[in-house]
């Protein structure tokens, strides 16, 4: 019997152990998602419901709506549609390009690469707020319409200007995630690839581009988020209504006289989606790169 | 088919008196078809040679030849060179055909049809058809070392280089590996340069082999002459497992003596090749030290047998590596046979034959006199 009891003992301990453990994370995890649960109860009352209740509280009987969502929806469609247009092509050409220079700066070998790898570091530490004022001048003094004789860049004036700022201002931050990874690529690959009469353009198509899926996956969901969340340059950017992004949009939802905070609450929602579908649609790949597998 | 000359190669890192001097005015002359071994030490300079030959490191000094002509300016892809990496250095994301195909789609006018033929003939060589269509990651290391080996034949290059393509290896398949290598060398008769630290590889495989230490080369010769009559105390070393026997002496009245232990009378040739020398190195092999646990060794001048004690026996199955400790005199290692029995501890006579030393200057370690080699049998190589 008493080595029973003494199993008993054990295992008591254990559950006691584990249950405190359980219990800080539990505590933890709540704590991190408060204010998610909190804005998405929100979301989901009337007025009434959000002046009369607590804001991490469920919807009190008939006060719950999915109206904010649809107002939501509606006031923001327009921004969504343009921070798409604006943010796939700056997301993408900024890791094109970074991959790109990465490799140059990583696996190529040639005077001065320090100094420009140099370069490209300050570029990651450079604050947005300090280029403001010069990017407004440079834009006013470039008349795309004129550059690209094509006939839709006059009414995407804004969302081009945009895209291609995000596009340049991505490029240093990708590089440095590139170059981390290419370093890790077997040199003597790179080598036997040299000896087999690839020249360094064919290596770069047929061998280290291939191999950097998974950190295009990590530098893609980093730079889209970036570029998706960003108000400050589109505030300064884009003048016209009509090229609107929706953080900008969403940002105009805040009444001038009455809070409504349900609507708020489901426009940050909105606004945050296509950010979560492409976590989803990546998360594989990203795990590897983040995990720095080849 | 080439014949490769590397004429007073020279490789510096860095400029002006910080400058490394990794390889030191090399000259190795390779005939088409030979199979020549680098060997040396880690950090010697072989690999840095082999890079330099393969045009993937600069040549700060002298001239690679291929075939008379001089390839120092031209770029790896230009040299009709293919080269197996230590690491294998397989491309990852595409199977054994596209690593196979790659080097032929790269570097020649072969349509697809002819670099398919190629890719099949030597997949059926090696025998990896049904790893063809796999790729590296789901290959065993045995089997990405065949992969690695067909990117380069299927080539057909001038020459081979490979890059100690063995050491990655379990030590069964690396002698099964290091025959069947020879083998294919034999049949492709290729030039090919081998780079390895390890001195079996190099006894085994090469036509010649090169020693290099310290970026220098000591010495270029056939294994067993590299054996046999060393140039130098740094080859006498280096070739041969157990290393030789090297004991520090001076020359007394036409003795070689260190301290009281051991003194031992010079005669002939050998005693001409130390007249006017003071500082001596005496070698000798293990397997030639001669060890009798009772009375003296039957073939050994009495004057050249000491007395010594057994401190370690090592029973390696086909031979016991005995450790021996001679009574103020130096340590030796001998090698015996394997059914002998000897126990630690105890006491021995130790016979060391006058036509198996091999004599040393203890300063430059220029080789003064290499053992005779008059009772080798008839088949026994000229050297």
């Amino acid at each position: 019997m008493s080595r029973v009891d003494d199993l008993r003992g054990t295992l008591a301990a254990v559950d006691r152990s584990r249950a405190a453990l359980y219990a800080v994370l539990f505590a933890m995890v709540a704590f991190y998602l408060a204010p998610l649960e909190s804005g998405l109860a929100t979301s989901i009352k009337t007025e009434a419901g959000f002046r009369a209740t607590t804001p991490y509280a469920p919807p009190p009987l008939g006060e719950f709506t999915l109206a904010a969502w649809q107002v939501a929806f509606d006031r923001l469609s327009q921004g969504l549609i343009n921070s798409l247009l604006m943010a796939i092509p700056a997301t993408v050409l900024s890791a094109l390009l970074g991959s790109l220079s990465a490799y140059g700066l990583t696996n190529l070998d040639w005077r001065g690469q320090t100094g420009v790898l140099v370069l490209f570091v300050a570029g990651v530490f450079l604050p947005y707020q300090s280029v403001l004022v010069p990017l407004r001048q440079f834009w006013s003094a470039v008349d795309l319409p004129s550059l690209i004789p094509l006939g839709f860049v006059g009414s995407y004036e804004g969302l081009i200007t945009l895209s291609l700022t995000h596009a340049a201002y991505g490029i240093p931050i990708c590089t440095v995630l590139f170059r981390s990874y290419y370093a890790t690529l077997d040199e003597e690959m790179i080598e036997a690839a040299r000896l087999d009469g690839a020249s360094a353009a064919t290596i770069y198509r047929r061998i280290v581009l291939p191999l950097s899926v998974p950190i295009f996956a990590v530098t893609l969901i980093y730079q889209f988020t970036q570029v998706w969340n960003d108000l400050l340059f589109a505030i300064v950017l884009v003048t016209d209504p009509s090229n609107q992004v929706v953080t900008v949009a969403l940002n105009q939802l805040q009444g001038s006289f009455v809070n409504q905070y349900n609507l708020q609450m489901a426009g940050a929602f909105v606004a945050a989606l296509p950010t979560l579908v492409v976590y989803v649609l990546f998360g594989e790949q990203f795990a590897k790169g983040v995990a720095g597998e080849s | 088919m080439a014949r490769l000359e590397l004429d007073s190669v020279t490789k510096r890192f860095g400029d002006g008196p910080d400058a490394v001097v990794a390889v030191d005015d090399v000259n190795v002359d390779i005939a088409d078809g030979e199979f020549l071994v680098l060997v040396g030490p880690s950090g010697c300079g072989k690999s840095t040679t082999l890079r330099m030959v393969a045009g993937l490191e600069t040549v700060t000094d002298g001239e690679v030849r291929l075939d008379g002509t001089r390839i120092n300016e031209r770029g790896p892809a230009e040299r009709d060179i293919a080269m197996v990496f230590q690491s294998y250095a397989l491309y990852p994301h595409m199977t054994v055909r596209g690593n196979m195909r790659f080097g032929l789609e790269e570097s020649t006018d072969l349509d697809d049809e002819a670099i398919d033929e190629r890719v099949e003939e030597t997949a059926a060589m090696l025998d990896i058809t049904e790893l063809l269509d796999r790729k590296p990651g789901a290959l065993s290391g045995g089997q990405r070392q065949r992969v690695a080996l067909g990117r380069a034949i299927v080539r057909e290059p001038a020459a081979f280089l490979m890059d100690e393509p063995l050491s990655n290896l379990d030590a069964k398949l690396r002698s099964q590996m290091r025959t069947e290598l020879q083998q294919l060398q034999n049949d492709l008769d290729t030039t090919t340069v081998y780079v390895t630290h390890d001195q079996t590889e190099a006894m085994t495989m090469g036509d010649r082999i090169a020693i290099l230490d310290a970026g220098e080369l000591q010495q270029v010769a056939t294994p067993l002459e590299a054996y046999h009559r060393p140039a130098n105390r740094f080859v006498a070393g280096f070739i041969g497992e157990p290393s030789m026997n090297f004991v520090e002496t001076t020359v007394e009245d036409g003795a070689l003596t260190a301290g009281e232990g051991l003194v031992y009378p010079l005669a002939g040739d050998a005693a001409d090749a130390v007249a006017g020398a003071s500082a001596v190195t005496l070698g000798v092999r293990p397997e030639d030290v001669r060890v009798s646990a009772d009375g003296d060794p039957a073939d050994v001048a009495s004057e050249h047998v000491f007395d010594a004690t057994v401190d370690v026996v090592e029973p390696m199955g086909n031979e016991n590596v005995v450790h021996l400790t001679l009574p103020n005199g130096p340590d030796l290692t001998a090698t015996v046979d394997g059914l002998r029995q000897i126990a630690d501890g105890t006491d021995a006579r130790v016979g060391i034959p006058a036509k198996a030393i091999h004599l040393f200057d203890r300063d430059s370690g220029e080789a003064l006199h290499n053992r005779s080699l008059d009772d080798a049998e008839m088949d026994a190589p000229n050297v």
